[in-house]
């Protein structure tokens, strides 16, 4: 039984975390943060999902995830713009990142498949950059409407939070997708093929499966989570800023990647919806607003979402649901 | 027979040290002057604001030294230098406003504050892998942001704080001198302390750090090491940025900032001295560049709607592109491409094909 529990350290860990969590908030009377939290969280674990794609099968931390949206929110705004149809606008808006994506395989990565991680972080961050400048480019860095997919805003109301559908669609999305991913690299022959070649690239090479390819297929996959991430999640705002992928959404992403553990996909969305209990927590929490008992100078979820990563990393470093290395 | 064997090589068998010809100690004079008239005379006969920017270029260049020692030297990344900048900036600026110290005190408190959080971040890290640590200096940069520099009691929330000029150097071109001979001394320190045992262990940890540990070298002191003269380096920088726009605000030390350091530091050229010197330069007058090449603001409104550039979006898009084409064509950067130049000036004969020493990519464990 103690062998079993020893097992399944980390499952433990999180469902005591996370139960931990759930009773302190609705002692504090903060349990519209678990509400809040899910669905914030789920973008970001939606993000997150791209991040652990391409760090199982690279090795990267890709800073360009947010962007790979970024992109896929600029064309869907031009296309609907012009008049398309908003279902075919998202698709348009998918295949651009999707696009985006295979540009940035086959310009970016491919030339420094040998080299350092580290160079390939900061040219991926280039990348990142580089869309950003490209949309101020044509858009200026105004902020735009967007149109919501699923206009009906009250479906569901849970703890006095109302739930819209664009909620529960981002919810349901990426929770199938977590499960998907999982069961696809550990039970399709493709999902191990990608494993195995971020292992042993020449091994795999030497059985017959082209590593270059499957290279590709990892990074536009992972670029089309990333847009399905914005296309998903940003409306429900009413409006997209050239940027506010990266600058919203990428770091609470690595946190929630880190928190899961980098190389588990359930994970991914495990650490998601930490990340965004966390900080809901902490943007309404009223201990710490001004005059609280900890009051903390400007934006808590900032300096939070922070000491968690800091946490994680030095007490867990494989996270919640990784294996350690 | 046997002599041969165990005579110790003679002076005669190893080559001739190279030393230039009468004629060509003469050539380097004139360009080390010609360099030294275009950075130090020139400026003087230019307007006061365009001293500014002058300034700004020599703290740049400090701040790509500083980001050097940790890219180029530990092979650690920060994606937060612009929160260790920014604070040297707000510390001495408080030094100087609401404690009523003196500008070089102001100084020493904003490279000390700089030493001190490197200090705290590296010991924290000392644990987290490569490129953990590059999320660990992003996440405290925007705590910097978010949360250290709203401390209104420090920075003076919203309005900022002022940062008066020192005594005796309230004029332009005075403080722009100033600058540089810190930046002269910047560099001096970074040479000594590359010159030094813990210099030498330094680029070891680079290449691979356990095989420096088995030579005895104390990977996680080094490190520290490292870390700390980094901070130290990005305070005083922060200290002189701050003087010289005569105030600081939270704003201008963002992510973004961050970016363009890191980009900057990479384009210019890891481990050249010379190369970051005009990386940092570069980048800091990259507006001032675009406005004064005559005709290039005619030549950007001429482009069509929506393709034309502001020069504020030029500056935006070439930066990343510099990026990307040096880290996949030229990693080197500027430094590796002006290599021939830079030894020629050193006294050594002018090598086209010298592309400086050979880097041993030794694909790291995985973070």
């Amino acid at each position: 039984m103690l062998a079993l529990v020893r097992q399944r350290a980390g499952l433990a860990t999180g469902i005591g975390i996370v139960a931990a969590l759930v009773i302190a908030l609705f002692v504090a009377g903060e349990e519209r943060a678990l509400v809040i939290g899910v669905y914030t969280g789920s973008a970001y674990g939606l993000v997150a999902l791209g991040l652990v794609l391409i760090y199982k099968s690279s090795g990267v931390f890709n800073f360009a995830a947010g962007e790979f949206g970024g992109v896929a929110l600029c064309t869907l705004y031009l296309l609907h713009s012009e008049g398309i149809p908003y279902g075919f606008a998202v698709v348009g808006g998918l295949v651009a990142a999707m696009v985006l994506g295979l540009l940035t395989e086959q310009i970016v990565v491919r030339p420094l498949f040998e080299a350092p991680r580290v160079t390939l972080l900061v040219a991926t961050a280039g990348v990142a950059l580089l869309a950003i400048a490209i949309q101020i480019w044509f858009f200026d860095s105004q902020g735009r409407p967007i149109a919501k997919a699923f206009p009906t805003t009250d479906r569901v109301t849970v703890l006095s939070v109302q739930i819209s559908d664009q909620r529960l669609w981002l919810i349901g999305t990426v929770l199938v997708l977590a499960v998907v991913l999982g069961l696809f690299f550990t039970r399709t022959n493709l999902g191990l093929a990608i494993i195995g070649a971020s292992q042993e690239p020449t091994a795999t090479e030497l059985v017959g499966i082209s590593v270059r390819r499957l290279s590709t297929f990892t990074w536009v996959l992972a670029a089309l989570l990333g847009g399905l991430a914005a296309v998903i999640a940003i409306p429900d705002g009413g409006s997209f800023t050239p940027g506010v992928m990266t600058s919203g959404y990428l770091i609470p992403a690595f946190t929630a990647a880190v928190l899961g553990g980098m190389t588990s996909l359930p994970g991914a969305f495990v650490g998601g919806v930490l990340v965004g209990i966390v900080q809901s927590f902490a943007t309404n929490a009223s201990i710490f607003q001004d005059g609280g008992a900890l009051d903390i100078p400007g934006t808590p979820s900032t300096l939070l979402v922070f000491i968690v990563l800091l946490v994680v990393l030095v007490i867990r470093p494989q996270g919640l649901l990784g294996r350690s290395s | 027979m046997t002599e041969l064997l165990t005579r110790p090589a003679a002076a005669q068998d190893r080559p001739a040290r190279f030393r230039p010809s009468a004629a060509g100690w003469l050539l380097r004079l004139v360009v080390w002057a010609a360099i030294a008239y275009l950075v130090l005379i020139v400026p003087l006969g230019r307007p006061a604001l365009e001293l500014q920017d002058f300034a700004r270029a020599a703290c740049y260049a400090i701040v790509a030294i500083s980001l050097n020692v940790l890219l180029g030297y530990v092979g650690q990344i920060s994606l937060g230098h612009a929160a260790f900048v920014g604070i040297g900036a707000f510390m001495s600026a408080y030094m100087v406003t609401v404690q009523g110290q003196a500008f070089w005190i102001g100084v020493l408190a904003a490279a000390a504050i700089g030493g001190a959080q490197a200090l705290v971040l590296g010991g924290v890290s000392l644990r987290i892998r490569g490129l953990y640590f590059a999320l660990v200096t992003l996440s405290y940069g925007l705590v910097a942001g978010d949360n250290i520099f709203q401390i209104e009691s420090f920075t003076g929330g919203g309005a900022g704080q002022q940062a008066p000029k020192p005594q005796g150097f309230e004029s332009e071109w005075r403080y722009y001198y100033l600058c540089l001979a810190f930046l002269a001394i910047v560099l001096y320190v970074d040479w000594r302390m590359m010159r030094t045992k813990s210099g030498r262990a330094l680029l070891a940890l680079r290449e691979n750090p356990r095989v420096a540990s088995t030579f005895g070298i104390n990977v996680r002191m080094a490190t520290l090491f490292a870390f700390v003269v980094s901070g130290v380096f990005a305070g005083l920088a922060g200290a002189l940025l701050a003087h010289n726009d005569l105030s600081v605000s939270a704003t201008t030390w963002n992510f973004n900032l961050s970016l363009v350091f890191v980009i900057m530091t990479v384009v210019g050229g890891l481990r050249s001295r010379p190369g970051l010197v005009i990386g940092g330069a570069f980048f800091a007058l990259t507006p001032y560049i675009i406005e004064k090449i005559p005709g290039f603001d005619d030549l950007l409104v001429k482009i069509p709607a929506p393709f034309d550039l502001t020069p504020e979006t030029a500056r935006l898009v070439i930066g990343p592109l510099l990026l990307l084409i040096t880290l996949i064509q030229f990693p080197g950067g500027i430094g590796q491409q002006i290599r021939p130049i830079t030894r020629w000036l050193a006294g050594h004969r002018f090598d086209i094909h010298d592309k400086g020493p050979k880097e041993v990519q030794i694909t790291d464990v995985r973070a």
